[in-house]
């Protein structure tokens, strides 16, 4: 390859890069909701701005500022946690402006922009790849995310809640640093777009609850012969919440859960996956390991109060 | 795009000079003007007569001649004729997004090369004109004084310190400014001279 032809391929790589950040920048925009550094968001539906949860640290006196510089009041319509998302409500119904795309196209190694507008409330970008893809996981606090993205890029201070881009200058997530301590992740479009649409609903997002504390514990060989149990550990309960589901369900301190419905339980994920918003009102075939013998329970479903 | 990046590397490493300073200090400069004038950090310039490294080894004495300890830019001459100059691109053209490449000497490893983006561009306020670039790069100490340039190689602006994890670096307008305030220059900046061979 001459000289100038590959010169130019540097060139024209540039110059896409610098489309691509023009391009959805028209989405990006900056959130005082927080002391000191203002936080990016991203202009999701009409009038309604997602950001990243942990950086809303107010509920009143928020004011977003727009790409075109103008700046507007806008009000929290909910916030979710557990998968580091909050929707933000502008009085006027902001068009959409940005492309998003899906981020199930993404490869490891694909050149990816964070935006943000931090700051000076001018667009910023920065550049990496994406460093690790994955399957649906879940967050610590229960958040379920469609997809593990982890990016090799900058979330600088102020830039999460920013748009994560590909080349082609389509939205394809949110980035944060709230989801795994401090490391640069995002959220991708399919999940926003199923957490905005509830939040903006409902206000927040319904979590079914049982209500209790527990913790694996192995179960011995010699008792998961005598009773035929399939799974090699247990949930033992360490609290129960009064008149919570599990209470009125007659589940006691020191029961070893072992199965749900018929399928065994290996660990706190197995439990939380069967209280999905869906099962709220449900009633699950609850077995525990009770004075060496398995009992069954009804349980129904509750929905986890509101914290105030 | 890998054998572009080389290239552009080279010709970047080919108008960059390491500036040597008081004690352990000193780090990067940028060959301004073919008969021997390099533009580097104030802070980088301490001595006045620094040693002046090329790229293709020779080493020539420095006199500084202008320097702005406030915009953070010095100005040294070095004995030389038809010297490899830099290709210079005003500030105000840069795009958020575009690729940025600097060349330096960081922790002492000459001619060392980091690429990232144009973060943000910061003007000045009482005219607009281009003051500073922040980029998303890596830079070290060494890198100080040497420059930031674009996919083709043309400098547009000198990397000064690194602020919040961002390289922040003094855009050619503000370079261009210094030099005819100080009087160093009586012409405009280094004709372009197209492609560097």
């Amino acid at each position: 390859m001459n000289e100038s032809s590959s010169k130019g391929a540097l060139w024209s790589f540039s110059n896409d890069l610098a489309n691509a950040a023009e391009q959805a920048s028209r989405g990006v925009v900056a959130i005082d909701a927080r002391p000191r550094v203002p936080s990016s968001g991203i202009i999701w539906r009409p009038g309604a701005v997602v950001a990243a949860a942990h950086t809303i640290k107010r509920e009143e006196e928020i004011s977003i500022t727009l790409p075109d510089g103008r700046s507007v009041p806008a009000t929290l319509a909910g916030r979710d946690p557990s998968t580091d998302l909050a929707v933000l409500k502008l009085q006027d119904g902001e068009a959409l402006a940005a492309e998003f795309g899906d981020a199930s196209t993404l490869r490891v190694g694909h050149f990816v922009l964070a935006l943000g507008r931090s700051g000076s409330k001018n667009l910023s970008a920065s550049l990496g790849i994406v460093s690790s893809l994955g399957g649906p996981w879940r967050t610590w606090r229960g958040g379920q995310i469609d997809q593990f993205i982890r990016l090799d890029v900058a979330i600088y201070l102020g830039f999460s809640g920013g748009a994560l881009v590909d080349s082609g200058g389509r939205i394809v997530g949110l980035n944060t640093s709230g989801l795994v301590g401090g490391m640069g992740m995002a959220v991708p479009a399919a999940t926003v777009h199923r957490v905005v649409d509830e939040l903006l609903a409902k206000g927040r997002i319904a979590r079914g609850y049982l209500g209790v504390g527990m913790q694996p514990v192995p179960l011995p060989e010699t008792l998961r012969a005598k009773l035929n149990l399939s799974g090699q550990a247990g949930l033992i309960i360490v609290s129960v919440e009064p008149d919570g589901p599990a209470d009125r369900a007659g589940i006691f301190l020191g029961d070893v859960l072992v199965a749900i419905d018929g399928a065994p339980l290996d660990d706190i994920g197995d439990v939380q996956a069967r209280l999905a918003p869906d099962n709220i009102g449900k009633t699950l075939r609850v077995s525990v390991l009770r004075s060496a013998t398995v009992v069954e329970l009804p349980v129904r479903v509750g929905e986890r109060p509101r914290r105030s | 795009m890998a054998s572009a990046l080389a290239i552009a590397a080279e010709h970047l490493r080919r108008i960059t000079v390491q500036v040597s300073g008081a004690r352990r200090g000193g780090g990067s400069g940028v060959i301004w003007h073919p008969k021997g004038l390099i533009i580097t950090n104030a802070h980088v310039a301490s001595l006045r007569h620094p040693s002046v490294a090329l790229w293709d080894g020779r080493s020539l004495r420095g006199s500084v001649v202008a320097r702005d300890p406030g915009r953070d830019l010095a100005a040294v001459l070095v004995r030389a004729e038809n010297l490899f100059a830099a290709t210079v691109r005003p500030g105000n053209s840069l795009r958020v997004g575009e690729l940025v490449l600097a060349i330096g000497s960081p922790w002492g490893f000459a001619g060392a090369a980091a690429i990232g983006v144009v973060h943000g561009l910061i003007p000045r306020t009482s005219d607009g004109t281009m003051q500073w670039v922040q980029a998303d790069v890596r830079l070290a100490p060494g890198n100080s004084g040497g420059p930031l340039a674009d996919a083709q190689g043309r400098v547009v602006a000198i990397n000064s310190m690194v602020a919040g994890g961002l390289a922040l670096a003094i855009a050619t307008d503000e370079v261009e400014r210094f030099l005819s305030e100080s009087g160093v220059l009586n012409q405009p900046r280094a004709a372009t001279r197209g492609e560097a061979a």
